[in-house]
């Protein structure tokens, strides 16, 4: 029987995926299917059908479950040969409500803290998040992906209203202010006499300012996940709960941050969570020692070409859009889902033609004179003796009356 | 021997997209011809403006929102059950998201006669939950939601899904999106079919975003099926949650709180508006049957909506 496939993120610190939704997929594929069943593919959104990863392709059902409870539904209505979950069927109704509920609350609220540390915070993100990537992704792909993976990071964390993390954002509003205010003929003080810092809160970076705002956002996640009883002991706790704990707790645990308070939080105020994903790492296993596949390796480097080409071809406006939507339905056909999508391909031909054609009309209006204003012509003289002297101007009278 | 000055020649401004030609400036240099006064306001303002009972702008038709019946949004008719389950006597009148200062309704504008309309602040709804507590007849234990609340308040989001999903995305309920968002806001065909596009572009994007896909990743990646087991696993657990409170509300309270307004908020719509097809289904068939229409039916009463089917 061919063995099923997860498509995740790639490894990073240490972990098995940089992802925290992959890492509680791969911990419950590795703690419940035995490694001869499952294979891991190290991919990213642009190479599955359903754009989103973990995904589980089935090769016996031949479908695609994208999203870990859907893959660990998937899992359980057709259970590959070795599939032994030892906490089903669930004690009891209350274990099995309280699993929903604190699933759906850590992939709610522990996204966007993992959000704030990893892809908000400018210092972070440069010097560990992005090296991440880049290193799990081939190569012309980061140029295409990872900045839009940090966009919609910082959409999921908008709302705890920690944007000040982005340095890098707000440096480049001081500089286009200062810029605004050149341009409208305000004196500035040139940078070399600026003052430098003088007080404390002018040499704290944004992190250790807002560290106490920052705690009470931890606190206020950590506090309901503590409250799930994770000890070795406890049976009656589902597999799965333990898998999403997992996941989202070691990424925030990773300490190879340069502004690493997430972890420091998280380990000064909460042990017996810190002890827990640190035991249950270790019985998920070595990053190394998971089944680890290529993805097919005779035609890799073209596929992740057309990625990449596509990755392009999304970031021109409206084209993008359309582009994307019919790709999308002809991969969902592909994948066996029905999808009527007819015409769309028209409205792509249609769109190229129009946006050419404004194109080149923005091109000629711009080649034109301005209304009213006066037209110089700039004509080179036409050949003949005028170089001559009088000479000349005989020889060209002669000319003109020949003809 | 004396030469000419160089004529002075003005190089001309750059080329920009947005100037206006000389004789087009000087047309429009003529306008406006004649100011006219401001007109009064209309007759009907004196009507909405002035009021000795508190207003709820909420999203409901104008004959609904007469009676003072349940809305059809779900945040709109979380608070107007708990402002009335508190006792507080107010009046509701049909709005959009354009007349709330904060840009989304509900929100309630205190009891206030026409002259000094201006002074009177309205109250959006992060503020109407403690403007209940401060207002209601009945004296009800203040109690801070716990840890495990904190969780199972998220089960609304798979409901939310399973909402949009349904009302949006579904052809099925095109014309009752069309009725409750579409018609009211607009008679011309054009902006109808331009409004439609742009709240199922937003309610998938909503969906999507939820579900950590990206919101740009457009509506073919939505997982229907997924969608609607999530928000089926979301009603098992809280009728799980329900049947473990003795007093038929969640969390052991005697009367409907925060979280009980709020997963009546999603479940009523879904029985009244979507019975025919799965939300209603799955709502009347979680877990051990009819234990949610039930509590629907408890907050009604209480709500003072015994009558509405």
């Amino acid at each position: 029987m061919a063995p099923l496939q997860l498509y995740v993120w790639g490894p990073a610190f240490g972990l098995p995926s940089i992802d925290a939704e992959c890492n509680a997929a791969i911990a419950y594929l590795a703690q419940t299917t035995s490694k001869a069943d499952f294979q891991l593919i190290q991919s990213s959104p642009s190479a599955v059908p359903t754009h989103h990863l973990p995904a589980l392709h089935d090769p016996v059902t031949a479908t695609w479950s994208s999203g870990f409870s859907s893959i660990v539904r998937h899992l359980q209505s057709h259970p590959p040969p070795s599939f032994h979950d030892h906490s089903l069927p669930a004690s009891s109704s209350r274990a099995l409500a309280d699993n929903t509920a604190y699933t759906t609350f850590l992939a709610a609220h522990g996204t966007p803290l993992i959000a704030l540390s990893f892809y908000v915070s400018s210092a972070n993100w440069t010097a560990t998040t992005r090296p991440a990537y880049s290193k799990i992704l081939p190569f012309p792909l980061p140029w295409t992906e990872v900045s839009g993976i940090r966009t919609h990071m910082a959409e999921r964390a908008e709302h705890l209203g920690m944007s000040s993390l982005d340095t890098d954002a707000e440096a480049e509003k001081e500089r286009q202010e200062e810029e605004a205010a050149a341009n409208a003929g305000w004196i500035t003080v040139p940078a070399a006499l600026r003052r430098g810092p003088r007080t404390v809160g002018e040499v704290l970076v944004p992190e250790q300012k807002r560290r106490i705002k920052l705690e009470g956002l931890v606190k206020d996640v950590l506090d309901v996940v503590a409250e799930v009883n994770l000890s070795e002991a406890s049976e009656g706790t589902p597999t799965t709960l333990k898998c999403v704990v997992y996941g989202y707790l070691s990424l925030m645990l990773v300490e190879e941050v340069p502004r690493a308070w997430l972890s420091e939080v998280v380990r000064q105020k909460y042990p017996s969570l810190t002890k827990f994903v640190g035991e249950f790492g270790r019985q998920v296993g070595e990053v190394e020692s998971l089944p680890w596949v290529e993805e097919h390796e005779s035609n890799q480097a073209l596929a992740v070409q057309t990625r990449f080409a596509h990755g392009v071809v999304h970031e021109i406006p409206w084209i993008g859009e359309v582009w994307r939507r019919w790709w999308a339905g002809r991969r969902m056909r592909g994948a066996g889902k029905t999808e009527t999508n007819s015409g769309e391909g028209v409205l792509l031909a249609g769109g190229s033609v129009v946006m050419l054609a404004i194109a080149a009309g923005v091109f000629v209006f711009k080649r034109l004179p301005r209304f009213g204003a006066t037209v110089q012509r700039w004509e080179m003289a036409p050949v003949g003796f005028g170089g001559l002297g009088a000479a000349g101007e005989f020889l060209s009278n002669v000319f003109v009356k020949l003809e | 021997m004396a030469t000419a000055p160089p004529p002075k020649v003005r190089p001309p401004a750059p080329w920009g997209p947005f100037q206006i030609p000389k004789p087009l400036q000087q047309l429009f240099s003529h306008f406006p011809l004649r100011t006219l006064e401001p007109n009064d306001l209309p007759a009907r303002s004196q009507y909405l403006t002035t009021s000795d009972l508190p207003t709820l702008y909420i999203f409901a038709t104008e004959d609904d929102a007469l009676l003072g019946l349940p809305s059809f949004n779900p945040t709109c008719l979380k608070y107007q059950t708990l402002l009335r389950c508190a006792g507080i006597q107010f009046r509701t009148l049909p709005s959009t998201n354009h007349a709330s200062p904060t840009g989304s309704l509900p929100f309630l504008l205190p009891p206030r006669s026409g002259c000094s309309a201006a002074a009177v602040q309205p109250i959006p709804s992060s503020s109407l939950l403690a403007y209940t507590a401060k207002h209601s007849e009945k004296k009800k234990e203040q109690q801070q939601p716990s840890l495990r609340e904190e969780a199972y308040l998220s089960l609304l989001t798979p409901l939310r899904n399973a909402f949009l999903y349904t009302l949006y995305l579904d052809e099925h309920y095109t014309p009752l999106l069309n009725n409750w968002y579409i018609f009211p806001s607009t008679s011309s065909v054009l902006v109808q079919k331009t409004l439609r596009f742009q709240l199922r572009q937003a309610a998938a994007a909503s969906i999507l975003s939820s579900q950590g896909q990206h919101p740009s990743a457009g509506r073919e990646q939505i997982d229907r099926e997924a969608i609607f087991a999530a928000a089926g696993e979301a009603l098992r657990a809280l009728e799980e949650l329900l049947g473990e409170s003795q007093t038929g509300y969640f969390f052991g309270r005697e009367t409907p709180g925060e979280f009980d307004a709020g997963v009546f908020a999603y479940l009523f719509p879904m029985i009244r508006h979507f019975s025919d097809y799965p939300l209603g289904e799955m709502v009347r068939n979680a877990g051990k049957g009819g234990e949610l229409v039930r509590f629907c039916e408890r907050v009604k009463r209480e709500a003072g909506w015994r009558n509405v089917v």
